[in-house]
């Protein structure tokens, strides 16, 4: 017997449990399914805090996010299936496999959700096979999951959020980042972010790429490189770096399988993140029943994903029960609307302006504040220079001193007469772009966020600046421990005129083969030269010479390979075909459809 | 265990939990409860989770069981991921070389 | 633009008989595809070449097809993955059985090596077999499967050195024919003019006559098949039951590539899969490889039979379009059929008749004397 729910949710990120929770408050009885182990997604993963409004959990950290939604839906009474994932969407029916039971059936939905969010790209260098060259995500996973290191030493490529982030929590964690290395000429993620680990001493390599991998067995070193402005290496500026671990931060791609699989349209729109199923306002797919939202809609964050979840959960609601939701709708749309208007939002407002969806810019305010405050007074000073989507500062201080100015992504400024010193929003600040400052007679006074082990007060430290270079020696004052937000301050003692220098301290003592496709072992030459031979087709390519025919289903390669075709043909991306998705988006065994097929409930 | 992340500023000090004991190439190695056979071996300082066809070294890539690049054979079935299989008491696990053998 | 020949689809018919043409000297030859090479049945089907067939006629064809696939990495140039690991029928009734037997004893006389093996004899050669209700099966040694992408590119490739036109992604729209003869053809790239227009559009043969005006009495069927992750290379044959209703193989690479037939199916043509496949492939295929039970379905996709109403080819030459062929129908079995069915066309076209092949049998105007249906077919 098929059984049958009123709403599917594929995945259990922060968009698939938005949209389960409006979904379920407005009375639809749901079932969410997700592969991973704990539900969250990416939350469980992220022990930083998260940026946006309150509202949406801005100043929490990941995985108290996911622990949070999660209660909230059980409360609500939505059913889940962990460690099940859905391996197709088929004619008859959808499937799911449990992999704890060895188990796959298929069932039936009204409505699908999905929300499958997105995997991470790969990149070609020398030996890039080697055991030691992980995916960002693995390493979090690894480390903030199942706590242990894969490594000592690493070097991280890519400087968007995602490497910025790693970097970060690696040196929370205990190990060494060499290097973050950069092909282009700027910081991609939130300055906030780079300096949170610059001034730890991590330096960023701007125009930098990796080209080798050094070892035999596994990862012993690195080659860097410079780059030219076509993103070339430049012979003779190699470095080597010893290494034990290259840690791949090089972006994101939808997971559109699924999508793809239940008929909708899929197009390809390089501003969102590549293939992306096309939608409307109100995340519906150009099938009617299947809705998306989060990261397999368009590479963004949390805070869009599950608004863009609450948008898809009320629709299918509506329609599901009947219910005049059209307020709730439209209050979301608005949050949409006002995190999308900042310069870090240009690219998804440029692709979803190909879809016929308009979002407004502008409207905040973007000049920096000028002065410091009053010499002498405990206040605060605020180094948040670009225009992110965040809030907190101004939520959460007590006495109303700060502004961001309007929407939610202007620069915070500080109104002096009101700063009172207190510190809660240095706490807060999910960038720990927010010191305390005071001159005093003899010395000055700085207070730091901090987020690793604490020191003892009089303890002696090497003072450090926004680069980590040692700027002079000073002595802390005081520690203001925060228990439950696990951002404490440390008040250093400093020779005066560092005030604004001083932002962290340290403790006194102180072409072989690059391969594309690694199921089946293909590299990038011999992708070229099956092109050379006049194999331009995606599905010419994978029928001559495998690739992605491998268990991964083409996850790792499809995309990188679609590059190498546009790379050698000159036809962009978006108009070369795709190929075909596939499934079962995951290999289930036989055994798993026949204990399937012999069960009677979900 | 070497590898293990004991104390952290965030996410405070590891849980006690029980210890279990499992076989990799023959050789008796601990986890906790709750490792995926990869963590397990991380822990455990070994990185290479098999070899290629053509004999290169695999280890894991994604963790979260989309790339099959761990492969590994567990009580002697091949094509297991080990990044989201969970070790278990006396579990035999070996490192794949190419493909598996089939069994019957 | 004007070619002699224009041959529309780029499957492994179309560029075999592009390739065929420019073997005998005939380069003025372009091959339309609408989509790209081995698009369409050929590159979803399951890669078998046998020759254990019902009917003489096919039997025959397909042992000349074998001495093609057994040179075609020295004459084409391209190695095809071709092995020649036998296929083992396997009977599960005393009535199919004597069909068995009756075959067997035919297949001899056209000078095919065949043997016929006891359940015991198959449990002793292939341990990994449960012969639960078997009854007897037979084995030809020289039957085999290759690579159907491969062969596809191979052809065309070969075809392209020798000076032939393949166009990819276009897409022929109208026929022209004024007078009871093809003047031209009408693509998305452009008018091409033609002396002799060959359809060889698979799935699509039916519409592509219609365009001519030309009435085939082809219909296509969604067949559903698919493969599993690997395992190390130990299954050299192909095995295949006509009343189980399944096939099965090993390919070099490690993959089981297998798949049925489902007597329920709509004609259309229809690229989705069903969850109700895989169930019943999983049931029926472990019970008979019990190894496949810890193996995982990797891809599962669904290709076209264009089936013609006794289950084997249509091919010739129509007489009311004095230059328009046909070679289509192959209900199942058109990739084993290709090299001998792109020489007998090449001929036919050249020559004015076949040489090395009688398929005078395989006319599209059979019909009106009644059906012989080829009953080996899943
Ligand atoms: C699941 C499955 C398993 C099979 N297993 C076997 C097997 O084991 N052994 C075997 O011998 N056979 C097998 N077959 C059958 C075999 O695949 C086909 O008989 C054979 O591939 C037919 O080749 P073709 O070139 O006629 O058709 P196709 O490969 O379908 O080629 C026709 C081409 O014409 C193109 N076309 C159509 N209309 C137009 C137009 N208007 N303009 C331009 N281009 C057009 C199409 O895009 C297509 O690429 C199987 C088939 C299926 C579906
Ligand atoms: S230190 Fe306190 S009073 Fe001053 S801005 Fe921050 S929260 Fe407001
Ligand atoms: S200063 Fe305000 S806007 Fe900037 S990161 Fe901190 S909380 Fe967000
Ligand atoms: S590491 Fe990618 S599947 Fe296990």
């Amino acid at each position: 017997m098929v059984k049958k729910v009123q709403a599917l949710v594929i995945g259990a990120g922060p968009a698939g449990l938005c949209g389960s929770i409006a979904m379920a408050e407005s009375g639809v009885e749901v079932l969410v399914v997700d592969e991973g182990i704990k539900p969250g997604g990416q939350l469980p993963k992220q022990t930083h805090k998260f940026f946006g409004h309150e509202g949406f959990f801005a100043s929490i950290r990941g995985f108290e996010i996911g622990d949070k939604l999660y209660k909230r839906a059980i409360d609500l009474k939505v059913k889940f299936k962990m460690k099940t994932t859905v391996s197709g969407i088929y004619e008859d029916g959808i499937v799911l496999y449990d992999r704890d039971k060895e188990e796959a059936y298929d069932i039936k939905a009204d409505f699908i959700l999905i929300a499958t969010g997105a995997s991470e790209r790969f990149i070609s260098f020398k030996k890039n096979y080697l055991p030691g060259v992980y995916g960002a995500g693995a390493v979090q996973t690894l480390m903030n999951q199942y706590r242990v290191l894969p490594g000592k030493d690493f070097l991280i490529v890519g400087a968007g959020n995602i490497g910025l982030i790693v970097a970060y929590q690696l040196l929370q964690a205990g190990a060494n980042v060499k290097a973050i290395v950069e092909a282009s000429d700027k910081v991609g993620g939130y300055l906030v972010h780079a300096n949170k680990v610059k001034k730890m001493g991590v330096p960023i390599l701007l125009r930098h790429t990796i080209v080798e991998a050094i070892g035999e067995d596994k990862v012993r070193g690195a080659v860097i490189s410079e780059v030219d402005e076509k993103f070339r290496p430049i012979k003779g500026t190699e470095k080597e770096l010893v290494v034990d671990n290259i840690c791949l931060a090089v972006g994101l791609q939808p997971s559109v399988e699924l999508a793809a699989q239940a008929r909708a349209k899929i197009e390809y729109i390089p501003e969102l993140g590549g293939y992306v199923p096309y939608r409307d306002e109100n995340m519906k797919t150009s099938v009617d029943n299947v809705y998306i939202a989060g990261d397999i809609a368009s590479i963004e964050e949390a805070s869009t994903a599950m608004i863009e979840g609450y948008i898809a959960g009320y629709n299918i609601a509506q329609k599901v029960t009947g219910k005049d939701l059209s307020e709730k709708i439209e209050k979301m749309k608005i949050e949409l609307e006002e995190f999308r208007r900042g310069p870090f939002s240009l690219k998804v407002r440029r692709g979803l302006k190909k879809f016929g969806i308009n979002y407004p810019e502008g409207g905040y305010r973007t000049e920096q504040q000028k002065d410091d405050g009053p010499a002498g007074k405990l206040r605060v000073k605020i180094e948040c220079p670009q225009n992110i989507p965040c809030n907190p500062c101004e939520t959460s201080c007590p006495t109303g001193a700060i502004s961001v100015g309007g929407n939610i992504n202007g620069i915070p400024h500080v109104n002096y007469d009101k700063c009172i010193g207190c510190g809660v929003c240095v706490m807060k600040c999910p960038g720990l772009a927010i010191f305390l400052i005071q001159e005093q007679e003899k010395h000055s006074i700085v207070g730091i966020p901090y987020e690793f082990e604490l020191p003892e007060a009089q303890e002696r430290v090497l003072l450090l600046n926004k680069n980590g270079e040692i700027v002079g020696e000073g002595e802390v004052e005081k520690v203001v421990k925060n228990n439950k937000g696990k951002t404490h301050i440390v008040f250093l003692k400093i020779p005066k005129g560092l005030e604004n220098e001083v932002r962290h301290f340290s403790k006194i003592k102180l072409e072989d083969d690059e391969i594309v496709c690694r199921c089946e072992e293909i590299t990038k030459s011999q992708i070229e030269e099956a092109i050379n031979e006049g194999f331009t087709d995606f599905e010419e390519l994978r029928r001559y010479l495998r690739i992605s025919m491998g268990p991964c289903g083409g996850r790792v390669c499809r995309l990188q390979t679609l590059s190498i075709i546009s790379m050698k043909t000159g036809i962009p991306i978006s108009e070369l075909e795709s190929g075909r998705f596939r499934p079962p988006s995951i290999p289930i065994s036989f055994k798993a459809i026949i204990r399937g097929d012999e069960k009677d409930e979900i | 265990m070497p590898r293990r992340v004991a104390k952290h500023p965030i996410l405070g000090d590891l849980e006690e939990t029980n210890e279990i004991e499992f076989e990799f190439e023959g050789q008796k190695l601990k986890a906790f409860k709750g490792d995926t056979i990869a963590s397990a071996l991380i822990d455990n300082g070994l990185d290479i989770f098999g070899f290629t066809d053509s004999g290169k070294p695999r280890g894991f890539f994604c963790a979260i069981g989309k790339c099959s690049s761990c492969l590994v054979i567990v009580n002697g079935v091949p094509n297991i991921r080990a990044c989201i299989t969970l070790v278990e008491d006396g579990m035999k696990v070996e490192r794949q070389k190419g493909k598996g053998n089939p069994v019957w | 633009m004007k070619y002699k020949v224009c041959i529309i689809g780029g499957g492994i018919i179309g560029t075999a008989i592009a390739y065929f043409l420019g073997k005998m000297g005939e380069t003025s030859v372009a091959v339309f595809e609408k989509r790209y090479l081995s698009s369409g049945a050929t590159g979803r089907c399951g890669g078998g070449i046998r020759q254990q067939w019902s009917t003489e006629a096919n039997v025959r064809l397909a042992m000349r097809s074998v001495q093609f696939f057994e040179r075609f990495k020295e004459e084409v140039g391209m190695d095809i993955e071709y092995r020649q690991g036998g296929y083992l029928l396997l009977s599960y009734s005393e009535e199919e059985a004597q069909q068995f037997e009756k075959n067997v004893k035919m297949q001899r006389e056209q000078g095919l090596e065949v043997e016929i093996l006891s359940p015991k004899m198959v449990k002793e050669k292939y341990p990994y077999i449960n012969t639960e209700g078997v009854v007897l099966a037979t084995f030809c040694p020289t039957d085999g499967h290759a690579n159907p992408h491969k062969a596809t590119f191979g052809y065309a490739k070969a075809a392209e050195k020798m000076g032939i036109e393949i166009y990819t992604h276009t897409e022929v729209n109208e026929i022209d024919v004024e007078n009871g003869k093809v003047k031209g053809i009408q693509t998305s790239k452009g008018y091409f003019e033609c002396d002799v227009l060959v359809n060889a559009a698979g799935a699509w043969s039916r519409e592509v006559g219609k365009m001519a005006g030309v009435e085939l009495p082809t219909e296509s069927y969604r067949h559903q098949i698919f493969v599993t992750e690997p395992l190390k290379y130990f299954f050299p044959f192909m095995a295949i039951s006509f009343s189980k209703n399944f096939y099965i193989r090993q390919a070099l690479h490690g993959q089981f590539i297998m798949g049925q037939g489902d007597k329920d199916e709509k004609p259309g043509i229809n690229e989705n899969v069903t969850f109700k496949f895989e169930k019943e492939m999983a049931k029926k295929m472990t019970k008979i490889f019990p190894f496949l039970e810890n193996v995982r379905i990797l891809r599962h996709w669904s290709g076209e039979y264009n089936m013609s109403p006794d289950a084997q080819p249509i091919l010739g030459k129509s007489n009311e379009v004095e230059n328009f062929y046909y070679a289509v129908g192959f209900s199942g079995h058109g990739f084993m059929l290709a090299p001998a069915v792109g020489e007998a066309i090449a001929e036919m076209i050249l020559l004015g008749k076949p040489v090395h092949s009688d398929i005078s049998y395989l006319d599209k105007d059979r019909f009106k004397k009644g059906i012989v249906q080829e009953k080996n077919v899943v």
